[in-house]
């Protein structure tokens, strides 16, 4: 997804000249040639978050359309109160753009897994919020969103899905409409291992890849039906819950550190979002909302 | 400038007393700060958006009352306006809002942020070529804040020699965390540094006057004190932090401000 966020950026980037990147020392050595095709809007700020951020904010009431990028939780869960100062109150608009989703550093262990950032993002007023799934996702949403005046974040994983979607800000992509009493909604890459769990089970299938602000209508579609949220992050529950009187139950994060390090399928596994854990909750859910 | 400043604390007493809040030390502290700020940038009160004007930030955004009294008297709205402050439903609030008060550039309140923010602006200057410049009023309380330092790492490393950072040192931390020497601190975090008395308008304005020409941010220690003008203030500034005075203590404290020495 990065070297896809690198081309959707470098291509913006020759008929946009308020476009100006700010990194937090990370994705450098991939962006080389943007740098040397445009040295006075790429800068390496250093392994400061908060002041990545800050400098965001000023460039952005100067007129220019910063993008801030390094690893979500540095950037998201310690520089928070820049992204709701300095951004969000400010009215200043920008993109963050991280990576590093979830457990896609598996093996750095718990400093490095992100998967709050969805969840405390949305909160902030103005702020949208999007877990692009795919690379297409990601040139798509990033081009329609990145230079509206307002704070977006981008959360980018190493694990992209390959589910061609036609995305469009703020609109769930309903997969499967099959009738069933069971319905499945999930958000960004874990698509991929979702879609493989329920391949044959009799249930609906509701795709997010922008958390706020979220689709109810989609939700509002299926609100009748037992609503079963899968996904390896807070937040997309939470903003689906957001609707009145939905039947809801949750597949995902416990409330503990995953310190088992590894690669992504390990930690999947050992918390139950590998798509043979997945499939089983699906199987259980299903079987006794046909009892 | 001394009746100026005369003026500006009165403001500052009236609408503290009628309103029950303000941080008065912290106010009168940067009072001929904001002075020599104002007296030195290019700014048009008439028109505060004008797309030439340089960009000031009180990153101690808790001297808010002090900042509108200033942009008052200098033009920029009618002090009437900020008779109800902090009060339900007013434009001035105890930190300010940027989108609700002419003058203010950014929203700040809590503090480290308008210094980073400040180096934003200042950076956008340069891609732009542009000789605006970008002042900003830093407190020693404030420069705790691990910001701040990171901050002024990035001016220095992006040599923003358009940034002039005012370090306000009223010496306000002596029960905390007071940092002894900051000039010589800002000076190893790669700014061309000068100290100046922080209460004498023209000395600050000379200072001023002087911005770095070597690539490097420009920073100037203001020794200041919490609560000049008023003896009773100075004397404890931790008891008046956040206290706004009873009609008799504010006859006295206007008394005080009237005194020959001040």
């Amino acid at each position: 997804m990065r070297k896809r966020f690198r081309e959707t950026v470098t291509d913006l980037a020759a008929r946009e000249e308020r476009l100006v990147l700010l990194f937090g020392d990370v994705s450098v050595y991939l962006f080389k040639d943007f740098k040397e095709a445009y040295p006075q809007r790429f800068y390496n700020i250093g392994i400061c978050e908060n002041t990545i951020l800050s400098v965001g904010a000023g460039l952005s009431a100067q007129g220019f359309i910063p993008v801030m990028h390094t690893i979500t939780p540095f950037i998201t869960e310690r520089s928070y109160e820049q992204i709701k100062l300095d951004l969000c109150y400010n009215r200043f608009g920008g993109n963050i753009v991280t990576c590093g989703a979830s457990f896609d550093y598996a093996w750095d262990g718990a400093t490095h897994h992100a998967y709050t950032d969805l969840a405390i993002l949305r909160l902030l007023p103005g702020m949208e919020v999007i877990q692009p799934g795919s690379e297409k996702e990601v040139d798509v949403l990033f081009r329609s969103q990145y230079a509206n005046g307002r704070p977006t974040y981008f959360r980018l994983s190493d694990h992209p899905h390959t589910i061609d979607t036609e995305p469009v800000f703020g609109k769930a992509v309903v997969l499967r409409d099959a009738g069933a009493s069971v319905t499945v909604m999930t958000a960004g890459p874990l698509l991929g291992d979702v879609l493989e769990a329920c391949r044959d089970l009799p249930v609906n299938l509701v795709y997010f890849h922008t958390l706020k602000p979220i689709d109810r209508e989609a939700i509002l579609r299926f609100k009748d039906t037992q609503i079963v949220v899968v996904h390896d992050a807070f937040g997309l529950y939470e903003a689906i819950a957001e609707v009145p009187r939905l039947r809801m139950t949750y597949h995902g994060m416990p409330d503990d550190f995953c310190s088992c390090y590894g690669k992504l399928p390990d930690v999947r596994r050992s918390i139950g979002l590998d798509p043979a854990s997945i499939r089983e909750f699906l199987k259980k859910t299903t079987e006794k909302q046909n009892d | 400038m001394k009746d100026f400043c005369r003026s500006v604390r009165r403001d500052i007493l009236n609408i503290a007393r009628t309103s029950g809040h303000g941080h008065i030390p912290s106010c009168f502290s940067v009072v001929e700060i904001l002075c020599a700020v104002y007296g030195t940038i290019r700014h048009d009160p008439k028109d505060p958006a004008w797309e030439g004007r340089d960009i000031f930030i009180l990153s101690k955004g808790h001297a808010s009352l002090a900042h509108y009294c200033t942009l008052a008297r200098l033009g920029y709205f009618d002090l009437a306006r900020v008779a109800f402050f902090g009060g339900f439903g007013t434009d001035f609030g105890c930190h300010a809002d940027r989108l609700k008060v002419p003058g203010v550039e950014v929203s700040t309140g809590s503090l480290g942020h308008g210094i980073g923010m400040a180096v934003g602006m200042a950076l956008a200057f340069k891609i732009r070529k542009s000789d605006r410049r970008v002042y900003v009023v830093i407190g020693d309380g404030e420069a705790n804040e691990g910001s701040v330092w990171e901050a002024l790492m990035v001016a220095h490393n992006l040599k923003l020699d358009n940034l002039t950072v005012i370090y306000d040192n009223n010496m306000s931390h002596g029960r905390g965390l007071q940092i002894m020497n900051p000039a010589e601190k800002l000076r190893a975090f790669g700014c061309r540094v000068e100290e100046a008395s922080g209460h004498n308008v023209a000395a600050l304005k000379k200072a001023l006057a002087r911005p770095s020409a070597a690539e490097e941010p420009h920073a100037i220690v203001a020794q200041t004190k919490k609560g000049y003008g008023c003896h009773t203030m100075i004397c404890d500034p931790y008891a008046w932090h956040r206290r706004c005075p009873t009609d008799e203590e504010f006859t006295r404290l206007m008394e005080e401000l009237d005194e020959e020495a001040f």
